[in-house]
Order: structure tokens, then C-alpha cells, then sequence
């Protein structure tokens, strides 16, 4: 019974067309993963409180070449440089053991995926310390689990994602209301 | 293996899981979407010891929802009654949530297979963030097991609503 993938089978299913990984580099294959690469853009909140009913405005930094040192206790919303998916498997991705020693969160609680989902993955950056990070660099890792049952696929509002994405999460209450009347929107 | 959403809904209809209350609408691909409860804890001791109960005061969200600071930690819980003598659970933020700042659960991602409860979260955000009450915050995902499956006798079995930790208890069997 397969239940997560070794990297040999990423590769076998990505030449099947069955995981999509592009640009693929079968040197960043792992024991049961892919490492990913951290894309060129940052993106930050810059009004507080982040309120879920509205859209919430935020400014984008260009990581150089050189490096960008990330505040500790800071969120940065960043991206993957790869488009990852797939229609037959459910992800769910973390930080390298590596980065995370440098005291990084890539995500926050939020490590599981959508089967279909295709697109740049927007991370969640929160050091707990100064760190400098370069883009290019191998920041985290991608899993692919076996499902049970009838698949339908992602057609949710970050479907087909570039860059880093900030929440969109105030069109929930555009068609439902907290109180889970639905409101047509 | 991971259910599908398609799965966890025939689970559902044939009470081998429980969601309650149930909407078709938050079945997600490989989850379901799960709403946050109006009432969050937040501890006032100064030191938290592992061996003491913790002293706590509850806060209640109205409709207009409330700032979250951050450097506080604050407990939550599911709206809905979740779980499954069958399939063991992981717990996750939603990615609208997570992106906007905010954490649902510290490192603590596993739910035994058994517990059927409103399930404790452990929230704490990067910047002032608002909630509100019922809002879509995180989804569950359900993994078949391999292996003879045993109850669960925690001591969070009958959880309705946001619990403080019971680490101090020592009355019940460890976990």
C-alpha cells in the first residue's frame, strides 16, 4: 500500500506527467521528496491590524543576488521558484532540516496542499532570528501521498499562483457570511 | 493513505466520520474546512508549569471579531464535533489563514483516531491580526491506518469546547 512517495517514484511520476515539477532537476530529488527553490520576491504587510473581511495592502521586495536579511519575528510571504502540483497525489511541504535549523518557518501550521493545485507555492517566512537568504537557494521540500477515494480537483481562488500571494481570504465573506448564511456574491 | 474529499464525505454519510455540523460546501480535495469557535482562552500566569494547572480567562467573540496580538498565545477551538474511531487526524491552518500571519496549532498537528471532539487549537499570529467568530480557519485531513486500531481515552475524550492544557493532571492515563 503506497503511502508516501520515495523520490525514485517522483521521478517515475513526473515523467508520467502524473507530478509536475517546472523547471525539474532530478538533483533535488530526496528519500521521499523534492527540494524547492526559494523564487526572487518577498511580499510583507504594511497596515495592521490584517483584517480577513478586507484585502489588506502589502509591498513587495526584490531579493538581490547578494542576499536579503529577513527581520526575526517578521512575516514574509515568498514563493517558490518552481510551478509544483498534481492531479493524483496530495502534498504537503517543510522547511529543509537545514534551513529550519537556521531557525526558519516556511509555513505556519499550514503544511498540507490541494490535489490539482498547480502553481508557485507561497511560503510563509518567519525567522526567529536575523537571517540572510538568497534566492536560488534550496529552501524547502515537497511531498506527494497516495489518496483514497474519488478525486476532485483544486478549483479554488490560488489555483495557477505566481510570486508571492497574499491572503484572499475576504472573498470568503463575500459569499459567506460568518454565520454560514449564504449570501449570493 | 489520505481521504479525498469525495471520500471523507462517504465516510460522513456512512457515520464512520464524524462532522458536526456538516456542510458539503467546506469539503476540500484532501480535507475538510473547519470554523473557529467564539471562545478563546488565554493564560494569565506569568510562568506556565508543567506540573500546575493552568490559570486562564476565557474571551468571547462577538460578530465584530477581535485583534489578535501577537507574542500571546491563545486557545480555540473547532465549531465543529470532529473525528473518527477509524481514520487517524492532522490538523492544519487553512493557506488564506496562514498567509495572513497566523499559526492554528504549535507543532501539534496529530489527533488520535477515537477522538471525536471539538478540537483545542493553538493560535498565535506574527502581526495584529482580526477573527471572527465561525470564520473558516483550518481544515482536517483523515489518514487510513495500517495496524489493530485501539479507543482513545485521552484526557480531552468529550472535548465541546476550548480546553486549557491537562498536562497537570496525573488522575488519568498519560498520553
Amino acid at each position: 500500500m503506497t503511502v508516501i512517495l520515495t523520490g525514485p517514484e517522483i521521478v517515475s511520476q513526473h515523467r508520467k506527467r502524473r507530478i509536475l515539477i517546472d523547471p525539474f532537476d532530478e538533483n533535488a530529488v530526496n528519500p521521499n521528496s523534492y527540494n524547492f527553490r526559494l523564487g526572487d520576491r518577498l511580499k510583507v504587510y504594511d497596515s495592521f491590524p490584517v483584517d480577513p473581511k478586507v484585502p489588506n495592502s502589502c509591498s513587495e521586495i526584490e531579493v538581490p543576488r547578494g542576499g536579503y536579511v529577513l527581520e526575526a519575528h517578521r512575516l514574509y510571504l515568498a514563493h517558490t521558484l518552481e510551478q509544483l502540483g498534481s492531479p493524483y497525489y496530495a502534498p504537503t511541504f517543510a522547511a529543509r532540516s537545514s534551513v529550519a535549523r537556521l531557525g526558519l518557518f516556511i509555513n505556519l501550521s499550514a503544511s498540507l496542499g490541494d490535489i490539482g493545485f498547480f502553481g508557485q507555492w507561497t511560503l510563509q517566512l518567519f525567522p526567529a532570528h536575523p537571517v540572510r537568504l538568497y534566492p536560488g537557494m534550496r529552501i524547502g521540500q515537497m511531498m506527494w501521498w497516495q489518496p483514497v477515494g474519488e478525486i476532485a480537483i483544486y478549483d479554488g481562488k490560488y489555483q495557477g499562483s505566481k510570486g508571492p500571494t497574499s491572503t484572499l481570504i475576504h472573498r470568503d465573506f463575500e459569499v459567506r457570511e460568518p454565520d454560514g448564511v449564504e449570501v449570493v456574491g | 493513505m489520505i481521504l479525498t474529499g469525495a471520500e471523507i464525505e462517504r465516510e460522513v454519510g456512512r457515520s464512520r466520520i464524524v462532522i458536526d455540523p456538516f456542510q458539503p460546501t467546506q469539503i476540500e480535495p484532501n480535507s475538510y474546512g473547519f470554523g473557529l469557535s467564539p471562545h478563546l482562552i488565554v493564560y494569565h500566569d506569568e510562568v506556565l508549569d508543567a506540573r500546575r494547572a493552568p490559570a486562564a480567562r476565557s474571551l468571547e467573540l462577538s460578530g465584530e471579531g477581535a485583534i489578535l496580538e501577537p507574542g500571546t498565545l491563545y486557545l480555540g477551538s473547532t465549531v465543529e464535533r470532529l473525528g473518527s474511531p477509524h481514520y487517524a487526524a492532522t490538523l492544519y491552518a487553512r493557506r488564506s489563514v496562514s498567509t495572513m500571519g497566523m499559526w492554528i496549532q504549535y507543532s501539534a498537528p496529530l489527533g488520535h483516531m477515537g477522538a471525536v471532539i471539538c478540537w483545542t487549537l493553538e493560535i498565535r499570529v506574527a502581526h495584529p491580526v482580526v477573527v471572527y467568530p465561525n470564520m473558516l480557519i483550518g481544515k482536517i485531513a483523515f489518514w487510513a491506518v495500517s495496524g489493530r486500531a485501539i479507543p482513545y481515552r485521552g484526557r480531552y475524550r468529550g472535548s465541546v469546547t476550548t480546553v486549557a492544557s491537562r498536562l497537570a493532571d496525573h488522575d488519568e492515563e498519560a498520553e
